[in-house]
């Protein structure tokens, strides 16, 4: 075998060659791994906005909150099913909420630009039960009133959402932000929540609500559960685990990101395979009396192959190394886009994990392999003689 | 161009005309013998007969030289006999194996175990060290790094560089690069040198130091040297110069 130190040395003999073929495969690790985090961010804060051991209940038929329907009657209904856990004093525990959309102003972009912002309207036990959300700042709202808390992801994105000032739910109608609040990542901390009555007049919903969240006493009592709010027909109910629902809301944004990055990943490698190429080309080429020398040696075909292929997989693995290093920088980025399923603006995180990492790093290995081949094949076929009388 | 046809003229009259002996001693046993060689290549259609019905012999120890003109054929008899290229006709055999009837795996194969080269631009390998470069061919052999590395060293120090075995070759003078390549050529216990103008791009002085230590290399170690050079001095050096033109001993 031909000493790795052999191929890595030449790497470096012509450097400005390498260093730009390596940035182009970095670039391509670099989005690759991003997308994924991004992706990964997506369905984290979407997906981890629920509990399996919630049950999650909507009108049948309807796709999101938004657009579905139950009257106030059957929410005592619903948390008299079987399987709904029960607090010290006997009472179900579960929560009734509305959700709208409000557009506001955004701030930090161009003047007079609006995005959605998901309004909830949550009872007066809802922090008691999120358990996963806090305050972070201020103060709890005061039921009744038109005082809201807001989630971190908000604070100071939009016009009037921080601390001690107002906003416009309705024309002329003001709602003033009285507490920050995070709840461990999710979708809920783009969110504003209120008063159920102040979404139930604002927006004429009144005797509404979009769902109902129950605790279940396990996670085994689901079915039950479910069988009890879809067997009877004429309720028009369906239900599912919380987390559930949530993660299937994340799916068509994940898979959005995941497509676009991959879209963008395979003309960059494309472009990245290609200069790997030539880099390998033009080292075969520039080469040509020492591969000679190394087949009169007695070096076989297949080990001038491999020792090229080795070369073009070590120079990828040192741009995909340094791409998927640089693309941990995006942990630190927060990244706002519309949730296709609420059509709400959510403010996701790139969420960095090893194996995004791992893979990414040898996708642009294999990139390295796919532009070595060629040249690697071309440097095999050197015959000693014809490099000799070069 | 010859004619294909030419009658050749038998083996040992053949050898014996067109060798001039500058040693005398017993007769060794015969090492590479060459009979009946014919070596043509093709530039796009047009065929080049570069060896013609080419028969020779050469002796177990012996130190040859290979003189001619350029485009005699010279570089084409070594790479033959190097085992670098294979014969159009006729057939090759050295130490009694035939190299024409092996495949090009084979050759290379035999080449590492048999062959130890020396070009006249040294052709090191740039960014390897003195004792890297001398170690290249042992990474053929199954023998441990510990055992390379020592070999390599034993290697250096036959041709006197072993003070500079980290060395890169941009490091070295032409002389000391030939020497390194020289130490690369033995390293592996090699029955057969062969040399293709092992001075041709050094001064005097240096060419003097490299066939000093060729013919060390022959009269100590036995090792049987082919050298093809167009320098007369050099060739006064080797106890057996032959002469080609036009593909044929003359």
């Amino acid at each position: 075998m031909i000493p790795v130190s052999y191929n890595v040395r030449s790497l470096f003999v012509r450097k400005a060659t390498t260093i730009a073929t390596a940035l182009g495969i970095a670039l391509v690790v670099f989005v690759l791994a991003a997308s994924q985090m991004l992706s990964r961010g997506v369905k984290k804060t979407l997906g981890s906005a629920g509990s399996p051991i919630n049950g999650f209940v909507m009108r049948k038929g309807a796709d999101t909150e938004m657009s579905s329907g139950i009257e106030t009657p059957m929410v005592n209904l619903i948390m008299a099913a079987p399987g709904v856990k029960k607090d010290a004093n006997g009472n179900a525990m579960g929560v009734g909420e509305i959700v709208m959309v409000l557009a506001l102003e955004k701030l930090g972009g161009t003047a007079g630009q609006v995005s959605n912002v998901q309004l909830r309207g949550v009872p007066d036990n809802e922090l008691s039960f999120r358990k996963e959300a806090h305050l972070i700042d201020g103060r709890p709202a005061h039921p009744g009133t038109d005082e809201v808390i807001i989630g971190k992801r908000l604070r100071g994105k939009f016009k009037g959402l921080e601390l001690g000032q107002t906003f416009e739910v309705k024309k002329n109608r003001m709602a003033s932000v009285v507490g920050i609040f995070e709840a461990q990542g999710s979708s809920h901390e783009s969110e504003i929540w209120c008063d159920i009555d102040l979404v139930r007049t604002a927006f004429g919903r009144a005797g509404m609500v979009s769902s109902v969240t129950v605790a279940l006493q396990s996670e085994g009592q689901f079915d039950a559960f479910k069988s009890a709010m879809e067997h009877d027909k004429q309720l028009g109910l369906q239900a599912f685990r919380e987390n559930v629902y949530y993660e299937k809301q994340s799916e068509g944004t994940a898979k959005l990101v995941s497509f676009l990055g991959g879209a963008i990943v395979f003309f960059f490698s494309i472009g990245a395979i290609i200069g790997a190429m030539i880099t390998m080309y033009a080292a075969v080429s520039h080469r040509k009396k020492e591969v000679g020398t190394l087949r009169a040696l007695g070096f076989s075909r297949i080990t001038i192959l491999s020792s090229f292929l080795l070369e073009a997989f070590v120079l990828a693995l040192i741009g995909g190394t340094f791409g998927a290093v640089a693309s941990l920088g995006m942990s630190l980025v927060h990244f706002s886009m519309m949730n296709m399923a609420s059509w709400s603006e959510i403010t996701f995180s790139f969420d960095p994990a090893p194996d995004i990492l791992v893979r990414a790093i040898l996708i642009g290995g294999l990139m390295g392999i796919a532009g070595g081949l060629l040249p690697a094949i071309r440097a095999s076929r050197t015959s000693p003689v014809e490099a000799m009388r070069e | 161009m010859s004619d294909a046809s030419t009658t050749p003229t038998s083996t040992a009259a053949n050898t014996a005309a067109n060798t001039a002996v500058k040693s005398g001693g017993a007769a060794a046993a015969t090492l590479i013998r060459l009979s009946q060689v014919g070596k043509t290549y093709y530039r796009g259609k047009e065929a080049v007969e570069v060896l013609k019905n080419l028969d020779l012999e050469m002796p177990d120890g012996a130190f040859e030289a290979l003189m001619g003109p350029s485009g005699s054929g010279k570089s084409t008899l070594l790479n033959l006999i190097a085992g670098l290229d294979n014969v159009t006709s006729g057939s090759i055999q050295i130490s009694g194996v035939d190299l024409s009837r092996m495949s090009e795996g084979e050759r290379a194969k035999w080449r590492s175990q048999n062959v130890g080269f020396i070009f006249q631009t040294y052709n090191l390998m740039p960014v390897l060290t003195a004792a890297e470069n001398v170690e290249l061919p042992l990474l053929l052999t199954s023998l441990p790094s510990a055992e390379r590395k020592k070999r390599a060293l034993t290697a250096l120090r036959v041709v006197g560089l072993e003070e500079r075995a980290s060395h890169r070759p941009d490091q070295l003078s032409g002389g000391q690069q030939q020497r390194v390549a020289i130490a690369r050529a033995i390293v592996t216990d090699p029955k057969i040198i062969v040399a293709d103008e092992p001075t041709g791009d050094l001064d005097r002085a240096s060419a003097d130091q490299i066939l000093e230590l060729l013919v060390k290399l022959n009269k100590e170690l036995g090792k049987t040297i082919v050298m093809v050079t167009h320098d007369p001095a050099a060739a006064e050096r080797a106890s057996i110069v032959r002469r080609l033109d036009k593909g044929q001993l003359t």
